[in-house]
């Protein structure tokens, strides 16, 4: 699929740093077309799961949410309500040594696939 | 392998579901065969063929929660899932793409459909390939029997029916009672108490199934705890309220467990499980025709007797080991009740992190941890069958079989061999009055491996998609034991919940408590009767009866 079809026209050409940012877009975009080709974005998946039930924070969010539910009554929250309102605190609460490791591999990776 | 669809646990559908359903039935699910991709550990995605990264066709996004269409299999993120319903009229349900599960478009909610979980489930399995290793125990539990306990009213033969209670004054129910302190006794008077208002047992003794008059043990002169048990519920049920001291019981007891034959305090549990023990052995020999407990007809495991299940998975290729095991109560960790150690408590502080809402630990923070799946050490590899050597593996308990009673104890007292040293966690446990234990039943917990599924797994539905007489999972509290004190100079107290009011048992002295007392209690050992035993205790409770003591005079005690 030609991505460039799909993108919505929305772009000032004159702004140099929205250019920038496009470039910044494509890369990572590149960057993830890669992992998921090479199957090492499953692996990242994995590893990151682990992690965070390891480290409590699965435990952490699944109480989050019994407390939103709580507030609301069970026959009142939908799936997306409570994706809106835990998602900010779960990317919060994501410990730096998680994100480190993530890091670490996703750069090993970018220099093993010469990119 | 069978796989049956379960009645456990089926919302209703919205009425697009509805719609949908009439209109394709579940051809639309069938044809999302070929594009579920299984994963090892449960998970299933879908894969379209040749798009390697799904997108939002209406902004091209990839890294939002999207959803598959149904009908037209375009995909859209959620933000513009509204969008493509408004435009396409009957397109409401779709396929969340990363979880494989339903969702509607228009509710803004996931949906659910045991016919679609079927599909998805059926081609995981597949994958798998579980394997079950079954016990004895399991055989005996698929045989179908339908083991019901046949509690007979307190009108048995002992007992006189009267309109009114002559004694107006005292108002407590039947059956309350106060036990002397025989010595640091304290930790058999509080699990005495619960135990004689235990329903089942209550209404088994009190019916006369275990006569001291006729036991064939005691004529022989054979210790009996049974028939000691005997005496102690006409006792308590005798109408007299002056405190009883439930001397015999605790001879024979200490005739039983010599070493524990002291008149130092003892662990109330530790003292539970040994009378129930003792009661099996008692009882049960005659009526109990297998080896293991399972089928055992004796009171102490037909009130008590519940069934575990524990897997064992290779992380490597995902296949399953299953054994069974029978249990009279549950131990719980109190220690890690939220998920995680205390050291990650302080990792998290320290970068900053919003400070883990160290939430106050729950009973059902406890249950979670309890059928947690656990990742074994890697010293503790097991042979995998499937792969054919030693590989790593995760265990998951859950509860296959719940029982009449449910005993629940909290592990406050921990003893370290390494260092010799014990100590008690003194650390307040939150928990309900009511208890669904549906969660932490098998047909949950595995089902939860597979995302969100209304499923029953290798026939776990079986038991309880039964007619009506398969047991609820809702549970009420009828006796918390309580400790208070320090390890080696502590003191037990009961609390005890007849006809919806509450009583406090300390040793010899009884009275009535706020509902908040005992709220706010440490709870050591907590006592759930499945909701029907209460409610027909509650009937039986409405009945006064005149004692013995008024018509047949009791000769001892």
């Amino acid at each position: 699929m030609n991505h460039s079809v799909n993108r919505s026209p929305t772009l000032d050409e004159d702004d140099a740093a929205d250019d920038f940012e496009k470039d910044e877009v494509t890369l990572r975009e590149v960057i993830n077309i890669k992992l998921v080709e090479s199957g090492e974005k499953e692996n990242l998946m994995e590893l990151v799961r682990d992690r965070l039930v390891e480290c409590g924070w699965k435990d952490e969010m699944r109480i989050a949410c019994r407390e939103h539910v709580k507030k609301k009554g069970r026959k009142d929250v939908t799936v997306d309500e409570l994706i809106r309102v835990i998602t900010p605190k779960g990317r919060a609460s994501v410990p730096d040594s998680v994100k480190a490791e993530l890091l670490n591999r996703i750069q090993n990776f970018i220099v093993s696939a010469a990119l | 392998m069978s796989a049956r669809i379960s009645f456990l646990k089926n919302p209703d559908p919205c009425n697009h579901l509805s719609d949908y359903k009439l209109r394709y039935g579940t051809d639309g699910y069938k044809s999302f065969n070929n594009l579920f991709r299984c994963f090892n550990d449960g998970r299933i995605k879908i894969k379209l063929q040749g798009i390697d990264i799904p997108r939002c066709s209406y902004c091209s996004v990839y890294q939002k929660r999207l959803y598959i269409c149904l009908i037209c299999r375009s995909i859209s993120c959620s933000s513009h899932i509204l969008l493509h319903t408004q435009l396409n009229k009957g397109h409401d349900i779709a396929i969340d793409v990363e979880r494989s599960e339903l969702y509607c478009c228009a509710c803004i909610d996931q949906v659910y459909d045991s016919e679609f979980d079927e599909v998805v489930v059926s081609k995981q399995l597949i994958g798998l390939g579980m394997s079950v290793k079954s016990g004895a125990a399991v055989v005996a539990v698929r045989s179908n029997k339908k083991r019901r306990l046949d509690s007979q009213l307190i009108i048995g033969s002992k007992f006189l029916v009267s309109p009114r209670d002559r004694r107006e004054k005292w108002t407590f129910p039947l059956g309350l009672r106060g036990l002397n302190n025989l010595g640091s006794t304290c930790f058999m008077n509080a699990v005495l108490q619960a135990l004689v208002h235990a329903p089942p047992l209550r209404n088994f003794w009190l019916s006369g199934q275990h006569n001291r008059d006729l036991c064939p043990r005691r004529t022989m002169g054979l210790l009996c705890l049974p028939c000691d048990l005997d005496v102690i519920f006409s006792a308590m049920f005798s109408g007299d309220r002056t405190p009883y001291s439930p001397a015999h019981l605790l001879y024979s007891w200490w005739q039983h467990s010599t070493n524990l034959a002291t008149y130092e305090q003892q662990d109330s549990h530790e003292f539970f499980i040994s009378l129930l023990d003792r009661i099996h052995e008692n009882e049960g020999k005659s009526k109990c025709l297998y080896q293991d407990h399972e089928e055992c007809q004796c009171i102490t495991h037909k009130a008590f007797s519940g069934l575990l299940r524990s897997d064992v998975t290779c992380t490597t290729c995902g296949s399953t080991s299953t054994t069974y095991d029978p249990f009279i109560d549950i131990s719980l960790t109190l220690d890690s009740v939220n998920g995680f150690s205390p050291a990650d408590c302080r990792k998290n502080r320290y970068s900053g992190g919003p400070s883990v809402n160290a939430t106050m630990p729950t009973l059902s923070g406890c249950l979670d941890f309890f059928t947690r799946s656990e990742k074994l050490g890697p010293d503790q590899k097991l042979n995998c069958q499937s792969c054919g050597e030693k590989r790593e593996s995760s265990k998951q308990m859950s509860i296959r079989r719940l029982p009449l009673l449910l005993c629940l104890h909290v592990k406050r007292f921990e003893h370290s061999l390494t260092r010799k040293t014990s100590r008690k966690i003194d650390s307040y446990l939150q928990y309900p009055f009511r208890l669904n234990m549906s969660p932490y039943l098998s047909s949950s917990i595995i089902g939860k491996r597979f995302g969100n599924r209304i499923f029953a797994f290798d026939g776990e539905g079986e038991y309880d998609s039964s007619s009506s007489s398969s047991p609820s999972a809702e549970f009420e509290i009828f006796a918390v034991v309580t400790h208070s004190g320090m390890l080696e100079s502590g003191h037990y107290v009961t609390y005890l919940r007849l006809k919806g009011l509450w009583y406090r048992c300390d040793d010899a002295w009884i009275n009535e408590v706020e509902e908040e007392v005992v709220r706010g209690c440490e709870c050591y050992m907590l006592f759930y009767a499945q909701e029907r035993v209460i409610q027909k205790a509650h009937k039986e409770l409405s009945y006064q009866v005149i004692s013995m003591a008024d018509a047949f005079p009791f000769a001892d005690c």
